[in-house]
């Protein structure tokens, strides 16, 4: 009982926060996707037009795919990229740890903005890889990566969200018990095989949280197609923005925004079913 | 966990610093609430004058950033002189960065006095039964305002806003990146210019060049479903050249000189005098179908106080003094193009303000359209967007 109050006085005022400024406007969202207008006597009207329309849209289904393989791979590298750095944190890092942790985490503090338009500098076509590319003798203009391209915007995506993957997976490491690495040493495995057989599978709980971590927020994302997508870039989030701040059409803003809240919540449930909680923090 | 109770412990306050720090550090209420309207003197203010004392208090206006007369008092010189050193007690300023924002804004409820849309948005105040028409005996430069820009601020016939800034759109190209400078708007689609053309991020503005690069004298006349449908497909056919599409107007200024876009489309006319002035090759094309115009007016809201004061703004920005204002300082046009004498020879000659009846007569202006032609529009450019 004593281990149940001291749960629920942790949970209560997140709990309230959760419900007031989370649950109940996504409620609002899901009502206004029924609407019919967003202003005047359009906004009292109730229909089932837009989700007609919207399941009826191919083209914008495909874009809604297109945008999730995009946070898929950036995930997925981000994942890889990652990982080395927390391994390399946890067991070469010593008392050096908590420095090169924060050296990692401070990019992060830099504002997101400025973060992505220093990829316009990189990846612009008299910017630094294109000068190299030219320099090594290729067309720069051949180059997937350059600017104003899906390509572009998975480099950018991956190169803000690496600091965020490599806490989780940091966290999973840290808690592994280093005797079960010499217990493993002891009855004979090389390290790698180590590795492969103790250590990975126990982060794995750490990975998959970090695989999370930046494929929900990424699937959303709008501003860096924006500035370095181009036509080949545009993600479902930029169509959103547009909905609303442009179209002035909440209803189908709301529902595409709804459709991109369901499709995130399966990973989710997947993942909450097969790890819990406590794997990761450590709780 | 060698002390557990203690760790939840910490856990606990941590949460409740976390929820606090983030209720706290909640960005600041928007100034723009329903209580604003009523005029209000919050902080000290030199004395009123004997006009807004009798009339009842300062004017509110949505307006873009930039053309506040508080701090930009050339642009309406009658009515900053009238009221310095006062100004600030008799104009309230409300900023919006986008047409549709201020819609919004004035259709949650917001109350202002004036508003400063532009062309495609002043049918959808009309229509949501916002404005009242304008009295036009009472503006003493009206004559002066050119009849094309006049009638694009009617609606249904009815003049409900006085245009007072205007522009062209059209393609800006930089000479001495492309082999052959495109003469129109269908020259965008040659294949030489594969991944040189930028675009504006805007339905309105792409329908408008599209349908006249099909072949369509006006635009804003055969707007319809089957014609939206037609320029959709052949947006579709541009994307190939396509380099990206712009949304700040800026843009259009770093973009040409950088050499990324070495055609801008529906470029304004400030980027060609601000790229010519920094010494760039840049021309900015006739198109054999036309340029395109923009126009943007004052229009007074239907519960606007203060009407005296309004109108006396509202002749203050139709006045020559103005015209002066906003083009030597703006590379915009004004609307009163009687006063091109005030105005300096080199903005004269690259708008064409001395020739102006001929130039309007080729020029393609927009139109206020409805809510759901808007609609149209908008769907239309997300489905170009969308398609891979």
């Amino acid at each position: 009982m004593e281990h149940r109050s001291r749960i629920a006085t942790l949970v209560s005022p997140p709990a309230l926060f959760l419900i007031v400024l989370f649950l109940l406007p996504i409620g609002f969202m899901a009502l206004f996707s029924f609407r019919v207008g967003t202003f005047g006597e359009t906004r009292n009207m109730f229909t089932l037009d837009h989700y007609r329309d919207f399941f009826a849209n191919a083209p914008l289904l495909r874009l809604l795919w297109r945008s999730l393989l995009i946070s898929f791979w950036v995930s997925i590298y981000s994942v890889v990229l990652a990982y080395p750095i927390a391994y390399y944190l946890v067991f070469q890092g010593g008392d050096r740890k908590l420095l090169l942790l924060t050296i990692i985490i401070v990019p992060a503090w830099v504002s997101y903005l400025l973060r992505v338009l220093a990829w316009k500098v990189i990846l612009g076509s008299t910017g630094i890889l294109a000068s190299f590319i030219a320099w090594i003798g290729l067309d720069p203009r051949e180059s997937a990566f350059l600017l104003y391209s899906s390509d572009a915007v998975t480099v950018t995506l991956v190169y803000v969200w690496i600091p965020f993957v490599a806490l989780p997976i940091f966290a999973a490491l840290e808690r592994i018990d280093p005797h079960l690495l010499e217990a493993a040493a002891d009855l004979g495995c090389t390290k790698f095989e180590a590795f492969l057989r103790v250590t990975l599978p126990l982060s794995l709980p750490g990975v998959v949280a970090g695989f999370l971590f930046v494929f929900i927020p990424t699937v959303g994302e709008y501003v860096t197609p924006a500035l370095v997508g181009g036509t080949e870039g545009v993600m479902f989030g930029n169509l959103i923005q547009d909905q609303f701040l442009r179209g002035l059409n909440w209803p189908v803003g709301s529902l595409m925004s709804l459709a991109m809240l369901a499709i995130v919540l399966v990973p989710l449930v997947v993942f909450a079913r097969f790890f819990k909680i406590s794997d990761i923090a450590g709780v | 966990m060698k002390h557990p109770s203690t760790f939840k412990l910490i856990l606990l306050i941590l949460n409740l610093l976390m929820v606090s720090v983030l209720t706290a550090c909640a960005p600041p209420a928007a100034e723009e609430t329903p209580d604003e309207a009523a005029p209000e003197e919050t902080e000290a203010m030199p004395e009123p004058t004997e006009e807004m004392v009798e009339e009842g208090g300062p004017i509110t206006i949505m307006e873009w950033s930039g053309y506040e007369v508080t701090e930009n008092p050339y642009l309406f010189p009658d009515f900053a002189d009238t009221y310095t050193p006062t100004l600030e007690s008799v104009t309230e300023y409300i900023f919006f960065a986008e047409d549709p924002e201020a819609f919004a804004r004035i259709q949650s409820g917001v109350q202002v006095d004036l508003v400063h849309p532009c062309e495609s948005y002043m049918g959808l105040y009309v229509e949501a039964g916002l404005m009242q028409p304008l009295d036009t005996s009472r503006i003493e430069y009206w004559d002066d305002l050119h009849p094309k820009l006049k009638e694009v601020g009617q609606v249904d016939g009815v003049q409900y806003f006085m245009p007072w800034d205007w522009g062209y759109e059209s393609i800006l190209v930089r000479t001495d990146l492309v082999e052959e400078v495109p003469d129109s708007w269908a020259d965008l689609w040659d294949p030489q210019y594969a991944g040189n053309v930028m675009l504006w991020d805007s339905g309105q503005a792409n329908y408008g060049m599209t349908a006249l690069a099909l072949g369509y004298e006006d635009p804003w006349e055969v707007l319809s479903p089957e014609v939206v449908e037609e320029v959709k497909q052949k947006l579709i056919e541009l994307k190939p050249n396509v380099l990206t599409y712009w949304t700040d107007y800026t843009q259009t200024w770093d973009m040409p000189a950088s050499g990324e876009a070495v055609l801008t489309a529906n470029a304004w006319q400030d980027a060609y005098g601000y790229l010519v002035g920094e010494g760039y090759d840049v021309a900015y094309i006739d198109p054999a179908e036309g340029r395109m115009s923009w126009v943007c007016g004052y229009g007074i809201l239907k519960d606007a106080q203060n009407i005296d004061l309004v109108y006396e703004f509202l002749n203050a920005a139709a006045a020559p003094s103005s015209a002066a204002g906003l083009g030597n300082w703006y590379w915009y046009g004004h609307a009163n193009t009687a006063a091109v004498d005030l105005i300096d020879d080199y903005i004269v000659e690259f708008m064409s303000l001395d020739n102006i009846d001929v130039i309007f007569e080729e020029t393609v202006f927009y139109q206020p359209i409805t809510e759901e032609e808007r609609g149209w529009l908008i769907d239309m450019w997300n489905d170009v967007k969308a398609a891979p």
